[in-house]
């Protein structure tokens, strides 16, 4: 078994609901609820859940973009949650991170090669303009893009092209994880497939451990070696992709495979259409948060938590239904 | 034979910018049938929004201009009917429904106003009446505690239930078609499910015809029964929804099946389309997918093909549609890695 690169324990982050004229906090969004996880080494590790989940929360808490409110973050056995500020710099050359969107995430005013560059400064990997600009055409053409593109400015690209550039930010400290936030659920469908090929070059060739978070299954499935499925904060579901497309534990997960949409007009699907939309995370529902939704609850739902915990080979779930 | 509802003849819609001419609807063919859904697919800035807008007559005069084509509904040409013969047929006739319900709706009515204007408007009823039938779509579409909701404002429901409004209000004065742009890209997966599904059920208690115009393969094999796949400003493909997806016979069209991952099926790779859509501004001479088909040949970036049919009613718009059955007779992939795409 592969060492563990990452691990998340007992991780929650909320953030407060401030009102009145002295702003004291009235309520928490309990955006992520106490979650644990682990990412191994050279895999990619899916996160998968509809808007809302906490599913994007959780990329930022670990790298500190965002503080948790309480919880481990164990990066190569050490916890960076107390990390003076100096020392966590250091510790980010190898965690870095995608964004979404392409247009938001890279400085119009910036070049190509001040936007790749510009990690390489900060973490003093290159002593001159010249290696600088000599690193940045290698990280370029990794990502598959021509040296002549150097000096453009990112409004000069297309999506596609934008999200190669994120990508080659991220690439240029040499980091060992990559947080991939929704990297391609901006992109056209035929740009799409590019990045997503891409992504699995750069992780063959530089042995690249992902933590690929995005709401569309089918390309959740296609990257990912291992999949967590969050509802409202908390993981349902976590197991090997095969397993979980194969032999879905939670309700939610079942619904959620079957409401996706196949591109296949005679698969006539089964679907269990869940009634009603995601509660708010101000106020979860009581016992397990899926229960107002789900289609089997029962009796102990509403009232206790279900334990999330292994039903073998891995195969971590939280439901009640399990335990009868 | 069935009349034909609709029927769109080659439809030009030109924006002048200051940059120049973009003809993002560039020549536009197809027809629709009363009771049939035409999926419309393809990537942004391939025309589909604007080809539904034309039909609207909702595209933004100037930059905007129907340069030429025949939008013939029952008979008359939308096109050259008076603005105020479109406002009949318009929220009547042919209602739709956008991408994101939070921009169009109204912030500062209730969805009931919202709803009731549209039926006292083409309806001539009191006001009275049109509340009562305002509940009664709502009920219709899925909406709890009608005569509650109808009083709240949009921003107190959620995404889904906005789209529920949404579709309440296109459906409130009975239209014959439907033209939903995007309707579920907004929602999370769970919803898109949920207004599917009522969009189905619905298609069928009112007899309506839909256009239902995505960029997603799986929604459009979901509701279709026949599609029109557009690239650059053009219908590329044309065909009855199995054999397109059983035999896709563009480039383009087969591309974009192969490059979604599929949940019943595990590639290693995805046959990605290399570089991107080209921009409108400036489209190739020729076939205008001749920048990414790995088919090109020297008559593709001479002259445009024409939309041929192929056979039993399953229209192409590519020179090299009988290469490309050979190929896949073959079981060969078209689209190679070429590593460095840009």
């Amino acid at each position: 078994m592969a060492e563990n690169l990452l691990e998340v324990k007992n991780l929650k982050k909320y953030f407060p609901v401030k009102a009145g004229i002295f702003k004291r906090t009235v309520a928490q969004v309990k955006a992520v609820d106490d979650i644990s996880f682990a990412v191994e080494a050279g895999e990619t590790l899916g996160l998968v859940g509809e808007s809302g989940c906490g599913k994007s929360t959780t990329g930022r808490t670990i790298l500190r973009l965002l503080e948790a409110t309480s919880g481990e973050v164990i990066f190569e056995g050490k916890s960076v949650m107390d990390l003076a500020p100096k020392e966590m710099r250091a510790i980010r050359r190898d965690m870095q991170i995608i964004f979404q969107d392409p247009y938001a995430s890279l400085n119009p005013r910036m070049t190509v090669a001040d936007i790749v560059g510009e990690p390489l400064v900060i973490h003093k990997l290159v002593e001159s303009k010249e290696e600088k600009n000599r690193r940045v055409e290698e990280i370029l053409e990794n990502v598959g893009m021509a040296k002549e593109y150097m000096n453009r400015y990112p409004h000069e690209f297309s999506g596609g092209q934008r999200q190669r550039i994120g990508v080659a930010r991220a690439l240029a400290v040499d980091p060992k994880l990559i947080i991939a936030d929704e990297p391609v659920s901006a992109l056209d469908v035929s740009v799409q497939a590019q990045v997503i090929n891409l992504l699995q070059d750069l992780q063959k060739e530089f042995g690249l451990t992902y933590l690929f978070i995005a709401h569309d299954l089918s390309v959740v499935k296609h990257i990912s070696d291992r999949v967590a499925v969050m509802y409202l904060g908390k993981i349902v579901e976590l197991t090997d992709k095969k397993e979980l497309f194969k032999n879905p534990m939670h309700p939610y997960t079942q619904s959620l495979l079957s409401a996706i949409p196949e591109a296949d007009p005679k698969k006539k699907k089964d679907r269990i259409i869940l009634e009603g939309d995601v509660p708010s995370p101000v106020d979860p529902p009581s016992g397990c948060r899926f229960h107002p939704r789900c289609p089997k609850a029962f009796e102990p739902c509403p009232k206790i938590e279900p334990d999330y915990k292994d039903y073998g080979d891995g195969h971590f779930a939280a439901c009640h239904l399990l335990d009868k | 034979m069935v009349e034909k509802l609709v029927e769109v003849k080659n439809l030009k819609t030109y924006f002048y910018t200051e940059e120049g001419i973009v003809k993002a609807v560039d020549g536009v063919d197809f027809e629709i049938y009363p009771g049939e859904t035409l999926g419309v697919v393809g990537e942004s800035g391939c025309g589909k929004s604007v080809t539904s807008l034309s039909i609207m007559r909702l595209v933004e005069s100037p930059p905007g201009r129907i340069e030429a084509g025949e939008i013939i509904f029952k008979g008359k040409d939308l096109i050259k009917i008076s603005e105020k013969e479109m406002r009949k047929i318009r929220g009547n006739d042919i209602s739709m429904i956008f991408q994101e319900p939070m921009t169009s709706l109204n912030p500062v009515y209730t969805v009931g106003d919202q709803i009731m204007e549209a039926i006292i408007l083409h309806k001539g009823v009191n006001k009275k009446e049109a509340r009562r039938q305002a509940i009664e779509m709502l009920q219709k579409v899925g909406i709890p505690l009608p005569e509650q909701r109808v009083d709240e404002y949009p921003h107190q429901l959620s995404g889904g239930m906005r789209q529920r409004v949404m579709i309440a209000m296109a459906l409130s004065c009975d239209p014959q078609l439907l033209i939903a742009d995007e309707p579920t890209t907004a929602l999370d997966v769970t919803i898109q499910a949920q207004i599917l599904e009522l969009m189905n059920s619905l298609k069928e208690s009112y007899g309506m015809a839909i256009m239902m115009i995505t960029h997603d393969l799986g929604v459009i094999a979901e509701v279709s029964d026949r599609v029109a796949v557009m690239y650059a400003g053009k219908v590329v493909e044309y065909s009855e929804v199995n054999t397109l997806f059983d035999d896709p016979k563009h480039p383009y069209t087969w591309g974009l099946m192969n490059s979604i991952p599929k949940l019943d099926k595990d590639v290693d790779r995805l046959e990605a389309i290399p570089g991107s859509v080209p921009s409108p501004l400036n489209f190739p001479e020729g076939c205008k997918f001749n920048t990414r088909c790995p088919l090109a040949a020297d008559k593709c970036f001479d002259q445009e093909p024409p939309l041929e049919d192929t056979g039993g009613g399953h229209l192409a718009r590519c020179w090299r549609y009988k290469d490309l059955e050979e190929i896949k007779k073959r079981g060969e992939k078209i689209y190679e890695d070429r590593g460095v795409l840009d």
